[in-house]
């Protein structure tokens, strides 16, 4: 545990491991990850919190990110600006929740924001048709797609008012155990 | 807060969302320097107009403390941050004296409903308050923003008053409890960084003594750096990080799963290497070194493979161990010392298996839903760790395919007939009879070449190499088998049409495990009972023999990958396209780690160094697995249920594996006779002797008398381990009874949650009538005036506590107050309600109801007999309000602050007070128009009222 690293004040440090389920070392490494993705915008000195942000381009190349059809939807939601930029503390934020540490009712809330495409704090049909055709690319007929949206709206709508709360939505995680492995992506 | 006392009114569920939030946004590009002051000029001018300036601010004086927290956060709005947070109203912790709400002139509300509010202090609360956020957003698609924004500035204070609530409580909390806690809000790192400052500013100045503050800070800080040192310290040791990752990345969880499990497994081995090595190996090592080898054996290449030879008289077998109490710094008593190495490591790894198992039943299987759900594969089943192009097309295109067979599925499954079933079932009987006789087959034709081994060996010294090399027959014949049965039973699979596949991988688990379960079986059997009789040192005879089974398995274990998935690669790929690329399966390799640690088990009493060879065979196999896997296998077709398959995994390896080995080792150490002339126990009777002996050695000592006591009244009496039991059945059955009461709660809470649907359904099909019946009235009153012409959707306000619904009301009033201000007319009974979404219809149709009386100057007034505080609450607001019709202005004036309960009835009932002060002139008194029966949903029936009242009207009219 040498203090060798000049990029953040012990405080920072402090602070990110504070809010986070990182520890200093994983910090350091998220950093160099969102760093190596432009090297030329971030500073390697970040104790006087420079305002820096990536654009989406450059977060969603990432190779945990450019294949996972849901990496838009993953950035804005993160995001402090909605448009997928992103600064570093939102990077670490987006990876924490994404973590092993994170508990259920956390994730679970985040994976709710990302499938709520239309950000009305409902899943509806709408946006259970643009997951399925993200999931599935288009290859459903029209019917198969509204036939899988009802079910799915049918099986989890606990209070029927045709779509998907939060709640309703929370109720479904905890009886989907395998949520907290799959909604976890390993830096 | 609300509680009970509003009859069957009330969801219980909601019950623990003891708050109110208010959601707040801003525009996105938004450049002023307050963002409160946006819009000042207009708004809050004729807002103050129309309310006479009584709601204002009153809690300007604690600006000064309040307004800190902010600043970062106004800072952040000014750099073009989406959402703000906005304060969650905890109604418990303190007054609230304005009630209000707030706007969103931006047009772009869509973008910005992300709400991101600051909030509490367990992450379940913070949760809940979210969802309650959501839930109530966007009900009023056409609020007059004007109108309402007028109150910004005692949503602020609200805000901050929630904020300072909020870090008090952060702060009464334990460090420890306080870091999770902020970690798991739900809002945005900046957030979560100023209320992490805010607390431990607070937390700073809430000690008394300075310099001992200092102190104390200093030292916590201190202990979490070291433990974030301890974590750090220990994620460098973890193995296989990158790997890990990269398999995660190919192939997704369920097949990470095997590799997580193996990795379990090995670290398992080495704790147990740790042990037995410390405890049994070292001290022997230190005192005598070297291994007394008779003169004519030596070291040949074959006991690698075999482990008898040269092998049997080192410390790798328990005839290498010595009876004698080592003298050195400590005398060391190898008798006991072997034996309570032994015992200490079983137990552990019960408590281990245990442990594991039992956590993982309480995650993964207690709620689980049956994996079909559609829901579940379409929202649950996407695998964020995937990080392969192709591995992510492959499960694209495998989730599409599963999800037309749901959906076929449904309709195939009516068409079965009789004469379908029953051929199914003679299937199913053929193939499990079938599978059982193979395995009692394989067990009795082990069985018969043991008698066979038995015959060739002898107990000489030493073998000559004919020899040593007859004795790989055996494990070779139980490896054999062990690789070429399972095929055979995948084989049935195949035609085995089962409903799920999940029922499909438990039969092949089941039978596995049979087979598995009659060979070892057997050879316990026969080492039990014909071993001990037939060698002098017959206890490192057993070892040698699960040495080799050992080292075949592993060998076999290669054999598999290679032809398993090698070869059906090349096949798949070359001869046989139809096949494809194979799957790794990962119940079939499981299966096998499981056997491979049950012979470790079996042999930590004849063997107490088999966990390195366990060790060894587990870190090469790691790697042969991933590359196998990498080179030959494709990902899995089916997202089945990894977790569940993981549990299940555990449950085999603790139930019948672990089990059995323990048994097998503790019949050995009670019931049979150690042999003569080595290892640790010569001479005794039995290994439990050992216990015996030493605690007859204690009585004799002073001091020591309490272990004597211990040992004969417990360990040895009958009665202590009687009243055990009898108290462990006591309380399962206590628990037993518990879980079926929760049960019946889980039952009723169901049913609870449905019929508030329904509740809301019938609520909102009677707004949509009413709104049909009208809609010329609504037309003509779009009439819009002055700045009221922005029209934005998320004006939102809590719609889940009681407080909440207060807010709908009072929202719907402005609504309505802002339309007399044009008109100068419209009287509208607001009522304000109960529960969540029926407090949102509520107050939705007290607006609607609005706007037809705009047309109609009419006045309709009902009353709910409902013995409900709220009900009082809208009869004051209805009166003030047929007060306000009357004189033309709008002058009432009104507190409404819903704070809690008791509060806000006290001050409703000041503001009825006043109204009716105010109206002695021209006040139309209200009249019940339907008493509310008692049973049934109460609101429903004052929806009833309410409507009849309008017919009523309307007719007159």
């Amino acid at each position: 545990m040498g203090n060798k690293q000049t990029i953040f004040t012990t405080q920072q440090l402090d602070a990110y491991q504070d809010c986070t389920y990182f520890t200093r070392k994983e910090i350091l490494r998220l950093f160099y990850r969102y760093r190596d993705l432009a090297p030329q915008l971030v500073p390697l000195d970040y104790t006087s919190h420079p305002d820096v942000k990536l654009p989406y381009e450059l977060i969603g190349s990432m190779p945990e990110l450019k294949d996972n059809p849901f990496r838009q939807r993953i950035a804005e939601v993160f995001s402090e600006d909605g448009e997928g930029n992103m600064t570093l503390d939102d990077f670490l934020d987006m990876f924490s929740v994404l973590s092993e540490m994170a508990p259920r009712d956390l994730k679970a809330y985040y994976a709710f924001k990302i499938y709520d495409f239309n950000n009305d704090d409902f899943i509806c049909k709408s946006d259970l048709e643009k997951t399925l055709n993200k999931l599935t690319r288009n290859e459903l007929t029209e019917d198969e797609v509204r036939m899988v949206c009802e079910k799915v709206i049918d099986e989890a709508d606990l209070d029927n008012d045709g779509r998907l709360s939060l709640e309703d939505f929370q109720h479904m995680i905890v009886r989907a155990p395998d949520f907290l492995s799959t909604f976890h992506i390993r830096i | 807060m609300t509680s009970y006392s509003n009859g069957g009114f009330f969801n219980p569920a909601y019950h623990d969302n003891e708050t109110l939030e208010i959601d707040k946004r801003y525009p996105r590009k938004n450049n002023h320097t307050n963002p409160y002051a946006r819009e000042a000029p207009s708004w809050q001018g004729s807002g103050a107009e129309t309310h006479n300036g009584s709601v204002g601010r009153t809690t300007g004086g604690d600006d000064s403390l309040a307004r800190m927290p902010w600043g970062g956060w106004e800072e952040e709005s000014q750099r073009g941050r989406e959402s703000i947070p906005m304060g969650l109203i905890s109604t418990r912790h303190h007054d609230r004296n304005h009630s209000a709400f707030q706007i969103n002139p931006d047009s772009q509300y869509d973008r910005s409903r992300i709400g991101q509010l600051p909030s509490s202090i367990s992450a379940n609360m913070t949760m809940r308050w979210r969802g309650m956020t959501m839930r109530s957003m966007s009900m009023f698609p056409d609020a007059d923003p004007a109108r309402l924004a007028f109150t910004e500035d005692a949503i602020r204070n609200e805000m901050e008053n929630e904020e300072q609530n909020q870090v008090k409580e952060l702060v009464a909390l334990s460090t420890r409890d306080r870091i999770h806690a902020i970690r798991s809000l739900p809002t945005s790192f900046a957030e979560k960084k100023h209320i992490r400052s805010q607390v431990l500013k607070s937390a700073k100045k809430s000690r008394k003594n300075a310099h001992l503050a200092d102190f104390s800070e200093n030292v916590s800080l201190f202990f979490r750096r070291c433990g974030y040192s301890v974590r750090s310290a220990r994620q460098t040791l973890q193995l296989w990080h990158g790997i890990m990752k990269e398999i995660g990345g190919k192939f997704g969880t369920s097949v990470l799963s095997y590799f997580v499990f193996l990795k379990w497994l090995l670290m398992f081995n080495i704790f147990s290497f740790l042990v037995n090595f410390g405890f049994i190996t070292i001290p022997l090592l230190v005192y005598d070194p070297t291994p007394n080898i008779p003169p004519n054996v030596s070291f040949r290449g074959l006991e690698l493979l075999t482990g008898a030879g040269y092998f049997r008289y080192t410390v790798m077998y328990y005839g290498g161990y010595s009876n004698k109490i080592l003298v050195g710094l400590v005398d060391y008593n190898m008798q006991l010392a072997y034996f309570f190495t032994i015992t200490l490591y079983m137990v552990l790894c019960g408590v281990a298996l245990l442990y594991s198992m039992a956590s993982s039943f309480q995650t993964n299987y207690v709620l689980a839903a049956p994996a079909s759900s559609g829901a579940w594969q379409l929202l649950c089943s996407w695998d964020f760790s995937v990080t392969n192009e192709r591995a992510v097309r492959q499960r694209k295109n495998n989730l599409r395919v599963q999800l037309q067979e749901s959906l076929s599925e449904k309709a195939q499954r009516e068409r079965l007939t009789l004469s379908v079933k029953l051929k199914q079932f003679g299937v199913y009987l053929g193939s499990w009879l079938l599978s059982t006789g193979l395995a009692v087959g394989c067990g009795a034709s082990i069985f018969y070449l043991c008698q066979y081994e038995e015959q060739r060996t002898t107990d000489a010294p030493s073998w000559t190499l004919l020899q040593e090399a007859e004795t790989l027959l055996l494990p070779f014949v139980v490896s054999l088998m062990n690789l070429v049965i399972p095929l055979f039973y995948s084989l049935f699979n195949k035609f085995e049409l089962y409903s799920s596949q999940r029922k499909q991988v438990y039969a092949l688990v089941v039978r596995n495990v049979l087979l598995r379960g009659s060979i070892l079986g057997v050879l316990c059997y026969y080492w039990m009972n014909v071993v001990p009789e037939k060698f002098s040192c017959w206890e490192s005879v057993v070892g040698q023999s699960l040495y080799r089974l050992v080292i075949f398995d592993f060998l076999f274990l290669m054999l598999g990958s290679f032809f398993g998935e090698f070869l059906s690669k090349v096949l798949g790929t070359t001869l046989l396209p139809r096949l494809g690329v194979p799957e790794f399966d990962i119940a079939r390799n499981v299966l096998e780690l499981i056997y491979a640690q049950t012979l470790a088990w079996i042999g930590i009493y004849f063997s107490p160094l088999l966990p390195a060879i366990q060790i060894l065979k587990f870190f090469i196999l790691f790697y042969l697995k991933k590359v196998s896997l990498t080179h030959n296998c494709q990902p899995p077709r089916r997202t089945g249920r990894a977790a569940q398959m993981q549990t299940t995994f555990i449950a085999l390896l603790f139930f019948p594996f672990f089990v059995g080995a323990v048994s097998m080792v503790a019949f050995t150490a009670w019931r049979l006779t150690p042999s003569k002339h080595c290892g640790p126990f010569r001479g005794l009777s039995n290994t439990f002797i050992v216990v015996e002996v030493w605690i007859a050695e204690l009585a004799a000592k002073p001091g020591s008398v309490w272990v004597v006591w211990i040992y004969q009244h417990v360990i040895e009496s009958e009665l202590f381990y009687f009243m055990l039991v009898l108290i462990v059945l006591v309380v399962i059955y206590m628990f037993w009874q518990v879980i079926q009461g929760r049960k019946q709660l889980i039952v009723l809470l169901k049913q609870q949650i449905v019929n508030e649907g329904k509740d809301k359904a019938f609520l909102l099909e009677k707004l949509q009538n009413l709104q049909k019946s009208r809609p010329n009235k609504i037309l003509k009153q779009k009439t819009p005036k002055k700045h009221t012409k922005q029209r934005s959707g998320n004006v939102s306000a809590g719609g889940q506590s009681t407080s909440n619904a207060m807010l709908q009301a009072l929202f719907a009033r402005q609504q309505l107050e802002d339309e007399e201000g044009r008109r100068g007319n419209g009287g509208v009974p607001v009522p304000s309600d109960i529960s969540t979404s029926s407090a949102l219809v509520q107050a939705m149709m007290a607006r609607q109801r609005a706007e037809d009386q705009e047309e109609d100057t009419h006045m309709s007034d009902t009353d709910f007999s409902s013995p409900s505080a709220f009900t009082q609450a809208s009869q004051a607001r209805q009166r003030a309000e047929v007060e306000a019709w009357d004189e033309h202005n709008g002058a009432a004036d009104y507190h409404e602050n819903a704070a809690n309960t008791s509060s806000a009835v006290m001050l409703v009932m000041q503001a009825r007070q006043r109204a009716e002060d105010e109206d002695r002139t021209q006040w139309v008194p209200a009249h019940p128009q339907n008493p509310v029966p008692a049973g049934s949903s109460a609101l429903i029936q004052a929806m009833l009222a309410r409507q009849q009242a309008q017919n009523e009207f309307d007719d007159g009219y």
